[in-house]
Protein backbone atom coordinates (compact mmCIF):
# COMPACT_ATOMS: atom_id res chain seq x y z
CA UNK A 1 0.00 0.00 0.00
CA UNK A 2 2.54 2.28 0.71
CA UNK A 3 4.99 1.58 -2.49
CA UNK A 4 1.94 2.30 -4.37
CA UNK A 5 1.12 5.65 -2.67
CA UNK A 6 5.32 6.39 -3.21
CA UNK A 7 5.07 5.95 -6.83
CA UNK A 8 2.26 7.94 -7.20
CA UNK A 9 4.02 10.62 -5.14
CA UNK A 10 6.82 10.31 -7.66
CA UNK A 11 4.97 11.03 -10.35
CA UNK A 12 2.58 14.01 -8.65
CA UNK A 13 6.15 15.40 -7.29
CA UNK A 14 7.92 15.09 -10.72
CA UNK A 15 5.00 16.85 -12.60
CA UNK A 16 5.45 19.65 -9.88
CA UNK A 17 8.73 20.30 -10.95
CA UNK A 18 7.98 20.26 -14.44
CA UNK A 19 7.64 23.37 -15.72
CA UNK A 20 7.71 23.95 -18.91
CA UNK A 21 5.11 20.86 -19.06
CA UNK A 22 2.74 22.34 -17.03
CA UNK A 23 2.07 25.26 -19.05
CA UNK A 24 3.13 23.60 -22.46
CA UNK A 25 0.54 20.83 -22.21
CA UNK A 26 -2.43 23.84 -21.71
CA UNK A 27 -1.65 25.08 -25.05
CA UNK A 28 -3.66 22.84 -27.26
CA UNK A 29 -7.07 22.55 -25.24
CA UNK A 30 -6.88 26.48 -25.15
CA UNK A 31 -6.65 26.43 -29.27
CA UNK A 32 -9.23 24.07 -29.31
CA UNK A 33 -11.63 26.21 -26.82
CA UNK A 34 -10.44 29.10 -29.98
CA UNK A 35 -11.03 27.07 -32.50
CA UNK A 36 -14.28 25.00 -32.09
CA UNK A 37 -16.10 27.50 -29.12
CA UNK A 38 -15.12 30.75 -30.91
CA UNK A 39 -14.84 30.06 -34.55
CA UNK A 40 -17.52 27.37 -34.89
CA UNK A 41 -19.70 28.86 -31.85
CA UNK A 42 -21.06 31.32 -34.03
CA UNK A 43 -23.00 28.45 -36.54
CA UNK A 44 -23.89 26.44 -34.02
CA UNK A 45 -25.67 28.98 -31.98
CA UNK A 46 -27.75 29.86 -34.91
CA UNK A 47 -27.93 26.83 -36.08
CA UNK A 48 -29.43 25.65 -32.40
CA UNK A 49 -31.54 29.00 -32.77
CA UNK A 50 -33.18 27.63 -35.91
CA UNK A 51 -33.98 24.39 -33.99
CA UNK A 52 -35.15 25.82 -31.48
CA UNK A 53 -37.32 27.56 -33.54
CA UNK A 54 -37.22 31.18 -31.33
CA UNK A 55 -35.35 32.59 -29.08
CA UNK A 56 -32.53 30.47 -27.49
CA UNK A 57 -30.09 31.51 -24.23
CA UNK A 58 -27.75 28.77 -26.18
CA UNK A 59 -23.62 29.53 -25.18
CA UNK A 60 -21.49 26.74 -27.56
CA UNK A 61 -18.88 27.61 -25.58
CA UNK A 62 -20.01 26.01 -22.61
CA UNK A 63 -21.32 22.94 -24.40
CA UNK A 64 -17.93 22.58 -25.38
CA UNK A 65 -16.14 23.43 -22.48
CA UNK A 66 -16.84 20.03 -20.76
CA UNK A 67 -15.38 18.08 -23.98
CA UNK A 68 -12.25 19.89 -23.82
CA UNK A 69 -11.89 19.08 -20.24
CA UNK A 70 -12.34 15.34 -21.17
CA UNK A 71 -9.89 15.82 -23.56
CA UNK A 72 -7.70 17.43 -21.53
CA UNK A 73 -7.79 14.64 -19.00
CA UNK A 74 -7.58 11.96 -21.91
CA UNK A 75 -4.40 13.37 -23.75
CA UNK A 76 -2.67 14.26 -20.07
CA UNK A 77 -3.34 10.62 -18.35
CA UNK A 78 -2.23 8.54 -21.50
CA UNK A 79 0.83 10.58 -22.15
CA UNK A 80 1.82 10.97 -18.41
CA UNK A 81 2.18 6.83 -19.07
CA UNK A 82 5.21 8.11 -20.86
CA UNK A 83 6.98 7.75 -18.03
CA UNK A 84 6.66 3.90 -17.72
CA UNK A 85 9.16 4.03 -20.61
CA UNK A 86 11.59 6.96 -19.49
CA UNK A 87 11.59 5.11 -16.03
CA UNK A 88 12.54 1.61 -18.21
CA UNK A 89 15.29 3.99 -20.72
CA UNK A 90 16.51 5.82 -17.67
CA UNK A 91 16.97 2.66 -15.56
CA UNK A 92 14.85 3.69 -12.51
CA UNK A 93 11.83 1.10 -13.22
CA UNK A 94 14.59 -1.58 -12.18
CA UNK A 95 14.59 0.28 -9.05
CA UNK A 96 10.92 -0.32 -8.47
CA UNK A 97 10.72 -3.93 -10.26
CA UNK A 98 13.19 -5.38 -7.69
CA UNK A 99 11.56 -3.89 -5.16
CA UNK A 100 9.18 -6.20 -2.54
CA UNK A 101 6.02 -3.61 -4.00
CA UNK A 102 3.24 -6.30 -5.88
CA UNK A 103 2.93 -5.62 -9.29
CA UNK A 104 -0.63 -4.32 -8.85
CA UNK A 105 0.90 -2.07 -6.50
CA UNK A 106 3.15 -0.82 -8.75
CA UNK A 107 0.31 0.00 -11.79
CA UNK A 108 -2.06 1.35 -9.45
CA UNK A 109 0.37 3.82 -8.22
CA UNK A 110 1.17 4.98 -11.91
CA UNK A 111 -2.74 5.02 -12.83
CA UNK A 112 -3.34 7.39 -9.89
CA UNK A 113 -0.06 9.46 -10.38
CA UNK A 114 -1.19 10.14 -14.16
CA UNK A 115 -5.20 10.70 -13.13
CA UNK A 116 -4.02 12.90 -10.60
CA UNK A 117 -1.62 14.95 -12.95
CA UNK A 118 -4.58 15.13 -15.02
CA UNK A 119 -7.02 16.26 -12.86
CA UNK A 120 -5.30 19.14 -11.93
CA UNK A 121 -4.08 19.89 -15.48
CA UNK A 122 -7.93 19.82 -16.26
CA UNK A 123 -8.87 22.24 -13.39
CA UNK A 124 -6.07 24.64 -14.72
CA UNK A 125 -8.65 25.06 -17.52
CA UNK A 126 -11.47 26.42 -14.81
CA UNK A 127 -9.67 28.96 -15.23
CA UNK A 128 -10.86 29.74 -18.02
CA UNK A 129 -14.22 30.18 -16.90
CA UNK A 130 -14.73 33.71 -16.29
CA UNK A 131 -12.79 34.73 -20.00
CA UNK A 132 -15.12 32.08 -21.77
CA UNK A 133 -18.58 33.36 -20.03
CA UNK A 134 -18.91 29.51 -18.31
CA UNK A 135 -19.73 29.02 -14.71
CA UNK A 136 -20.42 26.57 -12.67
CA UNK A 137 -22.02 26.48 -8.95
CA UNK A 138 -20.12 24.69 -6.60
CA UNK A 139 -22.04 21.98 -5.63
CA UNK A 140 -22.24 20.81 -9.13
CA UNK A 141 -18.20 21.28 -8.94
CA UNK A 142 -18.14 18.78 -6.04
CA UNK A 143 -19.81 16.25 -8.21
CA UNK A 144 -17.58 16.63 -11.41
CA UNK A 145 -14.46 16.52 -9.14
CA UNK A 146 -14.68 12.48 -8.24
CA UNK A 147 -15.97 11.72 -12.16
CA UNK A 148 -12.96 13.55 -13.23
CA UNK A 149 -10.88 11.62 -11.43
CA UNK A 150 -12.70 8.40 -12.34
CA UNK A 151 -12.37 9.67 -16.05
CA UNK A 152 -8.35 10.36 -15.61
CA UNK A 153 -7.86 6.79 -13.62
CA UNK A 154 -10.04 4.90 -17.04
CA UNK A 155 -7.69 7.07 -19.77
CA UNK A 156 -3.99 6.66 -16.97
CA UNK A 157 -5.03 3.09 -17.39
CA UNK A 158 -5.07 2.50 -21.51
CA UNK A 159 -1.75 4.40 -21.51
CA UNK A 160 -0.31 2.45 -18.64
CA UNK A 161 -1.07 -0.79 -21.31
CA UNK A 162 0.03 1.13 -24.12
CA UNK A 163 3.40 1.85 -22.68
CA UNK A 164 3.57 -1.60 -20.90
CA UNK A 165 3.80 -3.51 -24.12
CA UNK A 166 5.88 -0.43 -26.19
CA UNK A 167 9.33 -0.03 -25.53
CA UNK A 168 10.56 3.12 -27.56
CA UNK A 169 9.31 6.51 -27.00
CA UNK A 170 8.65 7.23 -30.50
CA UNK A 171 6.72 4.15 -31.14
CA UNK A 172 4.19 5.27 -28.10
CA UNK A 173 3.88 8.33 -29.42
CA UNK A 174 2.52 7.17 -32.86
CA UNK A 175 0.48 4.74 -31.02
CA UNK A 176 -0.98 7.10 -28.48
CA UNK A 177 -2.13 9.52 -31.03
CA UNK A 178 -3.23 6.54 -33.50
CA UNK A 179 -5.73 5.64 -30.67
CA UNK A 180 -6.14 8.91 -28.65
CA UNK A 181 -7.14 10.76 -31.70
CA UNK A 182 -10.26 8.68 -32.86
CA UNK A 183 -11.19 8.46 -29.30
CA UNK A 184 -11.79 12.11 -29.03
CA UNK A 185 -13.35 12.79 -32.47
CA UNK A 186 -15.75 9.75 -31.86
CA UNK A 187 -16.84 10.81 -28.62
CA UNK A 188 -18.62 13.93 -28.77
CA UNK A 189 -16.18 16.39 -26.93
CA UNK A 190 -15.77 18.47 -29.64
CA UNK A 191 -19.08 18.58 -31.88
CA UNK A 192 -21.71 16.68 -31.86
CA UNK A 193 -22.51 13.35 -33.22
CA UNK A 194 -25.80 12.55 -34.93
CA UNK A 195 -26.51 11.13 -38.05
CA UNK A 196 -23.31 9.22 -38.37
CA UNK A 197 -22.76 6.26 -40.58
CA UNK A 198 -24.14 3.00 -38.42
CA UNK A 199 -20.38 1.79 -38.49
CA UNK A 200 -19.21 5.02 -36.87
CA UNK A 201 -21.87 4.76 -34.41
CA UNK A 202 -20.83 1.37 -33.35
CA UNK A 203 -17.58 3.28 -32.67
CA UNK A 204 -18.71 5.97 -30.69
CA UNK A 205 -21.07 3.42 -28.39
CA UNK A 206 -18.28 1.60 -27.41
CA UNK A 207 -15.78 4.41 -26.83
CA UNK A 208 -15.41 4.87 -22.91
CA UNK A 209 -14.78 9.01 -23.91
CA UNK A 210 -18.44 9.49 -25.06
CA UNK A 211 -19.72 8.56 -21.93
CA UNK A 212 -17.08 10.32 -19.77
CA UNK A 213 -18.00 13.80 -21.99
CA UNK A 214 -21.57 12.74 -21.35
CA UNK A 215 -21.43 12.74 -17.73
CA UNK A 216 -19.21 16.14 -17.43
CA UNK A 217 -21.46 18.02 -19.81
CA UNK A 218 -25.02 16.73 -17.80
CA UNK A 219 -22.97 18.17 -14.53
CA UNK A 220 -22.13 21.33 -16.04
CA UNK A 221 -24.64 22.20 -18.20
CA UNK A 222 -28.09 22.83 -17.11
CA UNK A 223 -29.75 20.42 -19.49
CA UNK A 224 -33.22 20.66 -18.18
CA UNK A 225 -33.39 24.55 -20.01
CA UNK A 226 -32.92 22.92 -23.15
CA UNK A 227 -35.53 21.85 -25.05
CA UNK A 228 -35.94 18.21 -26.41
CA UNK A 229 -35.08 19.36 -29.75
CA UNK A 230 -31.52 20.97 -28.83
CA UNK A 231 -31.03 17.76 -26.67
CA UNK A 232 -31.15 15.35 -29.14
CA UNK A 233 -29.31 18.01 -31.44
CA UNK A 234 -26.52 17.99 -29.22
CA UNK A 235 -26.26 14.42 -29.13
CA UNK A 236 -26.86 14.17 -25.15
CA UNK A 237 -29.35 11.68 -25.85
CA UNK A 238 -27.21 8.73 -26.01
CA UNK A 239 -28.38 5.00 -25.99
CA UNK A 240 -26.40 2.19 -25.88
CA UNK A 241 -27.36 -0.36 -28.65
CA UNK A 242 -30.77 0.27 -28.12
CA UNK A 243 -30.74 0.81 -24.31
CA UNK A 244 -31.15 4.87 -22.91
CA UNK A 245 -27.75 5.42 -21.00
CA UNK A 246 -28.26 6.65 -17.26
CA UNK A 247 -25.41 8.52 -15.21
CA UNK A 248 -24.82 5.10 -13.30
CA UNK A 249 -24.63 3.04 -16.66
CA UNK A 250 -21.74 5.63 -17.02
CA UNK A 251 -19.83 5.76 -14.45
CA UNK A 252 -20.44 1.66 -14.43
CA UNK A 253 -19.29 1.23 -18.23
CA UNK A 254 -16.16 3.27 -17.13
CA UNK A 255 -14.85 2.11 -14.05
CA UNK A 256 -15.38 -1.45 -16.25
CA UNK A 257 -13.33 -0.29 -18.31
CA UNK A 258 -10.59 0.70 -16.33
CA UNK A 259 -10.21 -2.54 -14.11
CA UNK A 260 -9.77 -4.60 -17.26
CA UNK A 261 -7.20 -2.25 -18.74
CA UNK A 262 -5.52 -2.41 -15.24
CA UNK A 263 -5.37 -6.10 -14.85
CA UNK A 264 -4.23 -6.47 -18.20
CA UNK A 265 -1.28 -3.58 -17.39
CA UNK A 266 -1.02 -5.62 -14.16
CA UNK A 267 -0.21 -8.87 -16.03
CA UNK A 268 2.29 -7.21 -18.66
CA UNK A 269 4.23 -6.26 -15.60
CA UNK A 270 4.82 -9.26 -13.92
CA UNK A 271 5.67 -10.91 -17.15
CA UNK A 272 8.42 -8.04 -17.45
CA UNK A 273 11.93 -9.20 -16.89
CA UNK A 274 13.78 -5.86 -16.83
CA UNK B 1 22.84 -17.01 2.76
CA UNK B 2 22.72 -17.67 -0.84
CA UNK B 3 22.55 -21.42 -2.24
CA UNK B 4 22.45 -22.20 -5.52
CA UNK B 5 21.37 -26.07 -6.62
CA UNK B 6 21.81 -26.95 -10.63
CA UNK B 7 20.45 -23.86 -11.67
CA UNK B 8 19.99 -23.45 -15.36
CA UNK B 9 18.32 -21.16 -18.03
CA UNK B 10 17.31 -21.08 -21.34
CA UNK B 11 16.60 -18.58 -23.90
CA UNK B 12 15.05 -20.37 -26.49
CA UNK B 13 17.41 -22.67 -27.98
CA UNK B 14 20.27 -21.03 -26.00
CA UNK B 15 21.30 -22.76 -22.85
CA UNK B 16 22.78 -19.43 -20.94
CA UNK B 17 23.39 -21.50 -17.27
CA UNK B 18 24.00 -24.81 -17.34
CA UNK B 19 23.73 -26.29 -13.85
CA UNK B 20 25.85 -24.08 -11.77
CA UNK B 21 25.44 -24.85 -8.08
CA UNK B 22 27.35 -22.74 -5.14
CA UNK B 23 26.83 -21.48 -2.11
CA UNK B 24 27.93 -18.22 -0.05
CA UNK B 25 28.05 -17.66 3.46
CA UNK B 26 26.82 -15.16 6.11
CA UNK B 27 29.29 -12.51 5.80
CA UNK B 28 31.25 -13.81 2.64
CA UNK B 29 32.57 -11.27 -0.11
CA UNK B 30 31.76 -13.57 -3.20
CA UNK B 31 33.32 -12.62 -6.36
CA UNK B 32 31.44 -13.81 -9.22
CA UNK B 33 33.76 -13.41 -12.71
CA UNK B 34 33.35 -14.28 -16.10
CA UNK B 35 33.85 -12.81 -20.17
CA UNK B 36 30.85 -10.77 -21.02
CA UNK B 37 28.29 -13.08 -22.16
CA UNK B 38 29.34 -16.17 -19.30
CA UNK B 39 25.79 -15.95 -18.21
CA UNK B 40 26.89 -13.73 -15.02
CA UNK B 41 24.05 -11.14 -15.75
CA UNK B 42 21.59 -13.93 -16.39
CA UNK B 43 22.92 -15.55 -12.89
CA UNK B 44 22.60 -12.31 -11.05
CA UNK B 45 19.30 -11.62 -12.54
CA UNK B 46 18.01 -14.48 -11.74
CA UNK B 47 19.25 -14.10 -8.09
CA UNK B 48 17.59 -11.14 -7.53
CA UNK B 49 14.03 -11.95 -8.84
CA UNK B 50 14.36 -10.34 -12.04
CA UNK B 51 14.56 -13.32 -14.35
CA UNK B 52 12.58 -16.82 -14.22
CA UNK B 53 15.08 -19.57 -13.72
CA UNK B 54 14.41 -22.55 -16.25
CA UNK B 55 15.41 -25.46 -13.36
CA UNK B 56 17.36 -26.05 -10.41
CA UNK B 57 16.67 -24.13 -7.11
CA UNK B 58 18.19 -20.60 -5.34
CA UNK B 59 17.44 -20.04 -2.07
CA UNK B 60 18.52 -16.02 -0.90
CA UNK B 61 18.63 -15.52 3.12
CA UNK B 62 16.34 -19.27 3.00
CA UNK B 63 14.07 -17.92 0.74
CA UNK B 64 12.91 -19.57 -2.58
CA UNK B 65 13.71 -16.49 -5.52
CA UNK B 66 10.29 -18.63 -7.73
CA UNK B 67 7.91 -18.57 -4.21
CA UNK B 68 8.89 -16.32 -2.53
CA UNK B 69 9.79 -13.68 -4.39
CA UNK B 70 8.95 -10.67 -2.12
CA UNK B 71 10.76 -12.28 0.64
CA UNK B 72 13.98 -12.21 -1.19
CA UNK B 73 13.69 -9.05 -2.62
CA UNK B 74 13.54 -7.98 0.87
CA UNK B 75 16.51 -9.26 1.62
CA UNK B 76 18.47 -7.92 -0.86
CA UNK B 77 20.03 -4.75 -2.01
CA UNK B 78 21.46 -4.42 -5.52
CA UNK B 79 23.75 -1.66 -6.90
CA UNK B 80 22.89 -1.80 -10.81
CA UNK B 81 25.38 -1.48 -13.02
CA UNK B 82 23.63 1.57 -14.55
CA UNK B 83 22.38 4.57 -12.87
CA UNK B 84 18.96 3.74 -11.52
CA UNK B 85 18.65 6.82 -9.79
CA UNK B 86 15.34 9.48 -10.22
CA UNK B 87 17.54 12.05 -11.68
CA UNK B 88 15.08 14.68 -11.69
CA UNK B 89 14.72 14.50 -7.56
CA UNK B 90 17.26 15.57 -4.60
CA UNK B 91 19.16 12.42 -3.02
CA UNK B 92 17.06 12.69 -0.25
CA UNK B 93 13.53 12.33 -2.09
CA UNK B 94 15.06 9.60 -4.13
CA UNK B 95 16.22 7.93 -0.41
CA UNK B 96 13.19 8.42 0.82
CA UNK B 97 10.69 6.74 -2.15
CA UNK B 98 13.30 3.91 -1.48
CA UNK B 99 12.45 3.34 2.02
CA UNK B 100 8.91 3.69 0.87
CA UNK B 101 9.51 1.07 -1.52
CA UNK B 102 11.35 -1.19 0.82
CA UNK B 103 9.27 -0.98 4.05
CA UNK B 104 11.66 0.86 5.85
CA UNK B 105 10.17 1.12 9.41
CA UNK B 106 8.72 5.16 9.20
CA UNK B 107 10.35 6.23 12.77
CA UNK B 108 13.98 4.81 11.60
CA UNK B 109 14.09 6.80 8.27
CA UNK B 110 15.39 9.86 8.88
CA UNK B 111 18.18 8.67 10.83
CA UNK B 112 18.90 5.70 8.27
CA UNK B 113 18.89 8.36 5.39
CA UNK B 114 21.70 10.61 7.63
CA UNK B 115 23.47 7.19 8.35
CA UNK B 116 23.88 6.27 4.62
CA UNK B 117 25.25 9.54 3.45
CA UNK B 118 27.38 9.97 6.17
CA UNK B 119 29.34 6.77 4.98
CA UNK B 120 29.29 8.05 1.49
CA UNK B 121 29.99 11.16 2.64
CA UNK B 122 27.34 13.17 0.81
CA UNK B 123 25.76 14.41 3.71
CA UNK B 124 26.13 18.06 2.52
CA UNK B 125 24.26 17.11 -1.13
CA UNK B 126 20.66 16.53 1.04
CA UNK B 127 18.58 18.47 -0.98
CA UNK B 128 20.30 19.07 -3.96
CA UNK B 129 18.47 17.50 -7.66
CA UNK B 130 21.05 14.25 -8.19
CA UNK B 131 21.24 16.11 -12.01
CA UNK B 132 23.97 17.93 -10.69
CA UNK B 133 25.96 14.78 -9.49
CA UNK B 134 29.15 13.77 -10.69
CA UNK B 135 29.01 10.49 -12.00
CA UNK B 136 31.08 9.55 -8.76
CA UNK B 137 28.43 10.89 -6.66
CA UNK B 138 26.21 9.48 -8.42
CA UNK B 139 26.95 6.11 -8.25
CA UNK B 140 27.98 6.79 -4.40
CA UNK B 141 24.42 7.87 -3.65
CA UNK B 142 22.81 4.35 -5.56
CA UNK B 143 25.43 2.67 -2.78
CA UNK B 144 23.94 4.39 -0.10
CA UNK B 145 20.12 3.58 -1.46
CA UNK B 146 21.02 -0.07 -1.89
CA UNK B 147 21.76 0.16 1.96
CA UNK B 148 19.01 1.78 3.19
CA UNK B 149 16.74 -1.38 3.88
CA UNK B 150 20.20 -2.93 5.64
CA UNK B 151 19.86 -5.98 3.31
CA UNK B 152 21.01 -9.33 4.40
CA UNK B 153 22.91 -9.71 0.53
CA UNK B 154 24.38 -6.75 -1.49
CA UNK B 155 24.66 -7.44 -5.15
CA UNK B 156 27.14 -5.35 -6.84
CA UNK B 157 27.25 -5.72 -10.21
CA UNK B 158 30.22 -3.98 -11.88
CA UNK B 159 29.86 -1.19 -8.91
CA UNK B 160 32.86 1.11 -10.08
CA UNK B 161 32.28 0.70 -13.94
CA UNK B 162 33.76 4.09 -15.51
CA UNK B 163 34.71 5.57 -12.25
CA UNK B 164 38.27 7.13 -11.95
CA UNK B 165 40.81 5.40 -10.04
CA UNK B 166 40.50 7.99 -7.33
CA UNK B 167 36.85 7.50 -6.91
CA UNK B 168 36.86 3.58 -7.42
CA UNK B 169 39.32 3.44 -4.22
CA UNK B 170 36.68 5.78 -2.12
CA UNK B 171 33.91 3.34 -3.03
CA UNK B 172 35.54 0.58 -2.19
CA UNK B 173 36.35 1.91 1.50
CA UNK B 174 33.06 2.82 2.06
CA UNK B 175 32.15 -0.96 0.98
CA UNK B 176 34.18 -2.67 3.22
CA UNK B 177 33.18 0.12 6.03
CA UNK B 178 29.92 -1.38 5.40
CA UNK B 179 30.33 -4.28 5.51
CA UNK B 180 32.51 -4.63 8.51
CA UNK B 181 29.55 -2.79 10.33
CA UNK B 182 26.49 -4.92 9.04
CA UNK B 183 28.09 -8.07 8.70
CA UNK B 184 26.59 -7.89 4.88
CA UNK B 185 26.93 -10.48 2.75
CA UNK B 186 28.47 -9.83 -0.87
CA UNK B 187 28.03 -10.88 -4.60
CA UNK B 188 30.65 -9.00 -6.46
CA UNK B 189 30.66 -8.92 -10.50
CA UNK B 190 33.52 -6.64 -11.95
CA UNK B 191 35.88 -6.28 -14.58
CA UNK B 192 38.89 -5.29 -12.79
CA UNK B 193 40.14 -8.51 -11.30
CA UNK B 194 42.06 -6.06 -8.88
CA UNK B 195 39.22 -5.59 -7.19
CA UNK B 196 37.87 -8.83 -6.81
CA UNK B 197 40.94 -9.72 -4.65
CA UNK B 198 39.11 -8.61 -2.08
CA UNK B 199 36.68 -11.27 -2.43
CA UNK B 200 36.92 -14.30 0.16
CA UNK B 201 35.96 -16.84 -2.59
CA UNK B 202 35.76 -16.28 -6.64
CA UNK B 203 33.87 -18.10 -9.17
CA UNK B 204 35.00 -17.99 -12.37
CA UNK B 205 32.23 -18.45 -15.04
CA UNK B 206 32.60 -19.40 -18.58
CA UNK B 207 30.16 -20.52 -20.90
CA UNK B 208 27.04 -20.91 -18.23
CA UNK B 209 29.40 -22.69 -15.93
CA UNK B 210 31.37 -22.31 -13.20
CA UNK B 211 34.91 -23.47 -14.21
CA UNK B 212 36.43 -22.47 -10.70
CA UNK B 213 35.47 -21.73 -7.34
CA UNK B 214 38.05 -21.19 -4.76
CA UNK B 215 39.71 -18.35 -2.57
CA UNK B 216 42.18 -15.62 -4.92
CA UNK B 217 45.00 -16.85 -2.90
CA UNK B 218 43.92 -20.61 -3.65
CA UNK B 219 43.28 -19.66 -7.57
CA UNK B 220 46.75 -17.59 -7.84
CA UNK B 221 48.85 -20.79 -6.15
CA UNK B 222 46.95 -23.49 -8.61
CA UNK B 223 48.45 -21.78 -11.69
CA UNK B 224 51.75 -23.14 -10.13
CA UNK B 225 55.43 -21.10 -10.28
CA UNK B 226 55.66 -17.50 -11.77
CA UNK B 227 54.36 -15.62 -14.30
CA UNK B 228 56.57 -14.27 -17.41
CA UNK B 229 56.01 -11.81 -20.00
CA UNK B 230 57.59 -11.89 -23.16
CA UNK B 231 57.90 -9.86 -25.97
CA UNK B 232 60.14 -10.43 -29.19
CA UNK B 233 60.48 -9.12 -32.52
CA UNK B 234 58.93 -12.40 -33.83
CA UNK B 235 55.78 -13.87 -31.41
CA UNK B 236 54.92 -16.39 -33.05
CA UNK B 237 58.16 -17.69 -33.59
CA UNK B 238 59.62 -17.66 -30.32
CA UNK B 239 56.25 -19.77 -29.24
CA UNK B 240 57.18 -22.44 -31.66
CA UNK B 241 61.03 -22.44 -30.34
CA UNK B 242 60.02 -22.08 -26.80
CA UNK B 243 57.77 -25.24 -27.11
CA UNK B 244 60.62 -26.85 -29.03
CA UNK B 245 63.30 -26.31 -26.01
CA UNK B 246 62.25 -25.38 -23.05
CA UNK B 247 59.91 -27.05 -20.76
CA UNK B 248 57.13 -24.75 -19.44
CA UNK B 249 54.01 -25.10 -18.09
CA UNK B 250 52.26 -23.21 -20.08
CA UNK B 251 52.86 -21.04 -23.03
CA UNK B 252 49.96 -18.99 -24.57
CA UNK B 253 50.21 -16.73 -27.67
CA UNK B 254 47.91 -12.73 -26.86
CA UNK B 255 48.10 -9.22 -29.18
CA UNK B 256 50.93 -8.15 -26.78
CA UNK B 257 53.50 -10.99 -26.61
CA UNK B 258 53.25 -14.21 -25.36
CA UNK B 259 52.61 -15.03 -21.28
CA UNK B 260 55.12 -18.08 -19.88
CA UNK B 261 54.13 -19.94 -16.72
CA UNK B 262 56.89 -21.59 -15.06
CA UNK B 263 58.09 -23.30 -11.82
CA UNK B 264 60.92 -21.05 -11.24
CA UNK B 265 61.52 -18.26 -12.40
CA UNK B 266 65.27 -17.07 -11.86
CA UNK B 267 66.66 -20.36 -12.74
CA UNK B 268 64.65 -20.37 -15.84
CA UNK B 269 65.38 -17.24 -17.41
CA UNK B 270 69.11 -17.39 -17.12
CA UNK B 271 69.25 -20.33 -19.36
CA UNK B 272 66.94 -19.11 -21.46
CA UNK B 273 67.89 -16.14 -22.22
CA UNK B 274 71.28 -17.50 -24.02
CA UNK B 275 69.15 -20.03 -25.52
CA UNK B 276 66.28 -18.43 -26.74
CA UNK B 277 67.15 -17.13 -31.18
CA UNK B 278 64.38 -15.19 -31.72
CA UNK B 279 65.48 -11.74 -30.08
CA UNK B 280 63.46 -10.59 -26.78
CA UNK B 281 62.70 -7.17 -26.79
CA UNK B 282 60.81 -7.23 -23.51
CA UNK B 283 60.85 -8.84 -20.33
CA UNK B 284 58.27 -9.22 -17.30
CA UNK B 285 58.75 -11.49 -14.63
CA UNK B 286 55.79 -11.30 -11.81
CA UNK B 287 53.94 -13.50 -9.39
CA UNK B 288 50.29 -14.50 -11.02
CA UNK B 289 47.50 -12.23 -10.45
CA UNK B 290 43.76 -12.65 -10.86
CA UNK B 291 43.62 -11.98 -14.18
CA UNK B 292 46.78 -15.00 -15.11
CA UNK B 293 44.12 -17.67 -13.33
CA UNK B 294 41.64 -15.93 -15.50
CA UNK B 295 43.32 -16.44 -18.76
CA UNK B 296 44.30 -19.44 -18.20
CA UNK B 297 40.98 -20.59 -17.06
CA UNK B 298 38.67 -19.28 -20.37
CA UNK B 299 41.82 -18.60 -22.65
CA UNK B 300 40.58 -14.76 -22.61
CA UNK B 301 40.88 -11.38 -21.24
CA UNK B 302 38.44 -10.44 -19.27
CA UNK B 303 37.57 -7.73 -21.11
CA UNK B 304 37.19 -9.79 -24.50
Amino acid sequence: MEGMIAIWQRDVMKFFKDRARLFGSMTMPILLLIVFGVGMGGSMESLMQNVAGGDLDFNYVAFIFPGIVSMTLLMTSVFSSLSIIQDRDFGYMREILVSPVSRVSIALGKMLGSATVAVMQGLLLFLLMPVLGVTIDLVSFFVLLPVMFLLACAFASLGLLIASVISSTQAFQLVVNAIVMPMIFLSGALFPLNNMPAWIDVLVTLNPVTYGVDLMKHIMIDVDQLSREVYVEMGLDLDFFGIPVTPLGEVLFIIGFTAVLIVLATLSFSRANR
Amino acid sequence: MIEVKELRKSFKSLEAVKGSSFTVEEGEIFGFLGPNGAGKSTTINILSTMLKLTSGEVKINGYDVTKEKNKVRESIGIIFQENTLDEKLTAKENLMLHCKLYRVPKKSRKARIDEVLAIVDLTDNLNQTVEKFSGGMKRRLEIARGLLHYPKVLFLDEPSVGLDPQTRAHIWEYILKLKEKENMTMFLTTHYLDEAEISDRIAIMDHGEIIALDTPKRLKAQLGGDVIELQTTDNQAALEEINEKFSVIEATLHEEGITLKVKNSDEFVSTFMKQLETPVTGLDIRKPTLNDVFLSMTGREIRD
